[in-house]
């Protein structure tokens, strides 16, 4: 049993992980869907396990403070990057302006089995972005205003963007690239049923040419939409995309007749009538929530901490400086050794 | 116009000189040996401190002129390395009298992106909006300092091998046994393990704020946590095997040679070297 036990925290153990979770690391390469998580996840449990048991048994670490420390980062980072993996949670949504979140409206959801976040505390309202442009297209900044709900539900401007996420409840909240514009509509149907809401548009500058879609309004029947987007995209010099201060034109297909709308008119199809009320815009949000984060982040700084004690008594015990004697051919540590 | 360049140029002809100054210590002659090595030593680092000053001219003037510093681009990455590269080999140098004739295979190495930066299109470039970030600063600092050490233990794991041979015993006679060269570069070592772990992390902190993730095996993240793991293996190797002197100066030059192709050699081989760059 023991010598089971002793096998289990050699160093011969932990290159076998090592080699292993450097062939699985090699694989995971880009996260292709056909390498299953084994490939990660069967080595570092092997080298969880050797390293529990080496920190247990091998006095060579259990005896050196700064050896300890590290190894017990190292432990943790390990248990708690597994802990993460199941209770994580990530997800897209798309929000058009004045829409406040719902988590109903989440998409490409991926999350843990022991995942109990509260989605339900995140309450905000999307109100618009803008987003810097520099020359060649090159996306710079963006500033996305939201209002935010506080602890007494007073409703607080807020900026966030790519690298500036909204924080709720573990829950963080990012801006993306994808964006673009929201035609607003209304449709009043011949029987007076009115059904008001936004198209949005693919992700703008990205698919500047190709500002198309599609709706079927109740009762009537599919409209091609076209937008016509004056936003100042500008290929070659510096730009800034303010979609309220953009001017869009929605062309729509009737019967083979090209008819144009400026917002604020209206136009009569089968079934009923169109408004285009105002153009709009939609912001792609990346939600991101992993209560291990912070624990993680300790982890891993006491780890190098350890590492740091380490060094500092081996280097002090072990002086590093040496000073040549005048002739070169001979030199003193400063320990007093001779070389 | 690209108002950096002549400092770049000066910068590495002191990089140069400082090279030549190293080679001409080697050179036998009868009388005034001892005289002329100090001199060259100091030589040696005097030069390496007008180039690594040169070279922050260089980066000041590429910055005032982009408003933005040297990280995105190969040809800025390749100048700040030098730079980073070049002020603590000649701080080591300075402090650590020991390993000064191992610039006879540092120098040589640095110079391998001293040529590589100026065959390069010295292109301007764009700072992505997820760059603006402090702990890209601290992710950046960290692996400069990591790659600094690697280059000064590969130097001294270079005269282990080299004096092998009778042509480069004579350069490397001044310098002590084998085994303190061996402890001395696998310290190096251990101080280049601890700043890649630190760049690991401060990397993992950043990518979380910048895209939404601290992880995602894209061809940086894979290839530093490769080198961190063969880093780390040979350390624990070394410590619990009677591993050879000379096949433990094959495994940190190996060390070096993984982490140059880490930050060199990615953009060869993935459009954006992490993922979601743009």
């Amino acid at each position: 049993m023991m010598r089971w036990l002793h096998w289990l925290g050699t160093t011969r153990l932990t290159l076998l992980g090592m080699a292993l979770l450097a062939i699985g690391a090699a694989l995971s390469y880009d996260n292709p869907v056909t390498t299953p998580v084994w490939v990660l996840v069967l080595p570092l449990l092997l080298l969880a396990l050797n390293l529990l048991i080496a920190i247990i048994i091998n006095p060579a670490i259990n005896r050196r403070a700064g050896l300890l420390l590290f190894h017990i980062g190292l432990l943790a980072v390990v248990v708690l990057v597994a802990i993460g993996r199941l209770t994580s949670m990530e997800a897209h949504i798309e929000l058009v302006d004045n829409a406040a979140f719902d988590s109903e409206a989440l998409f490409n959801v991926r999350q843990g089995p022991w995942h109990d976040g509260d989605l339900e505390q995140i309450r905000f309202v999307q109100k618009g972005f803008s987003v810097d442009y520099r020359p060649g297209m090159k996306r710079g900044l963006t500033h996305n205003h939201i209002l935010l709900a506080d602890d007494d539900g007073r409703m607080q401007p807020l900026v966030i963007g790519d690298d500036r996420p909204l924080l709720v409840n573990g829950y963080r909240i990012y801006t993306t690239s994808n964006k673009g514009f929201a035609p607003r509509l209304t449709w009043v149907a011949d029987d007076g049923a009115t059904v008001s809401g936004s198209i949005n548009m693919p992700s703008y500058p990205l698919l500047y040419f190709r500002q198309a879609n599609e709706w079927t309004p109740p009762g009537g029947e599919a409209i091609k939409f076209w937008l016509q987007v004056d936003a100042g995209l500008q290929e070659d010099a510096a730009w800034v995309l303010e979609p309220n201060r953009a001017a869009g034109t929605l062309v729509i297909n009737e019967s083979g007749r090209r008819v144009e709308l400026q917002p604020g008119q209206s136009l009569v199809l089968a079934g009923g009538t169109l408004h285009y009320d105002r153009l709009s815009s939609w912001m792609g949000f990346k939600l991101f929530y992993d209560p291990t984060l912070p624990w993680l982040f300790i982890s891993a700084i006491l780890a190098v901490l350890g590492l740091l004690l380490h060094y500092w008594k081996k280097f002090s015990a072990e002086p590093l400086l040496i000073n040549p004697s005048a002739d070169d051919q001979s030199l003193t540590l400063t320990g007093g050794k001779t070389a | 116009m690209m108002t950096e360049l002549p400092w770049l140029y000066a910068a590495m002809t002191a990089y140069a000189l400082a090279t030549f100054c190293a080679f001409y210590d080697v050179v036998p002659v009868r009388a005034g040996r001892v005289a002329r090595h100090a001199m060259n030593e100091r030589m040696v680092l005097g030069l390496l401190l007008v180039g690594v000053t040169l070279l922050v001219v260089t980066l000041g003037e590429r910055w005032l002129r982009l408003g933005h510093g040297p990280f995105v681009n190969l040809f800025e990455l390749l100048i700040s390395q030098l730079f980073s590269l070049g002020v603590i080999y000649a701080l080591v140098y300075w402090r650590v009298p020991l390993m000064r004739r191992s610039a006879l295979v540092a120098l040589p190495l640095l110079w391998v992106l001293g040529l590589w930066v100026l065959l390069i299109e010295p292109a301007d470039s764009v700072l992505p909006p997820t760059y603006h970030n402090n702990w890209l600063w601290a992710h950046v600092g960290f692996g400069k300092v990591f790659l600094s050490f690697c280059l000064i233990g590969s130097g001294l794991a270079g005269v282990l091998l080299l004096r092998r041979w009778p042509l480069f015993r004579s350069w490397f006679h001044t310098m002590p046994s084998d085994k303190i060269i061996d402890g001395l570069a696998w310290r190096f070592m251990l101080i280049a393990f601890a700043f890649h772990t630190l760049m690991l992390i401060a990397g993992a902190v950043w990518a979380q704020d910048a895209w939404g993730r601290y992880w995602a095996w894209d061809a940086l993240e894979t290839s530093s946590f490769l080198n961190w793991l063969l880093l780390g293996a040979a350390l624990h190797a070394r410590v619990s095997y009677k591993v050879p002197l000379r096949l433990g100066a094959v495994l940190i030059i190996a060390v070096f040679v993984f982490a140059f192709f880490t930050y060199f050699g990615t953009p060869f081989y993935s459009e954006a070297a992490h993922k979601g760059v743009i």
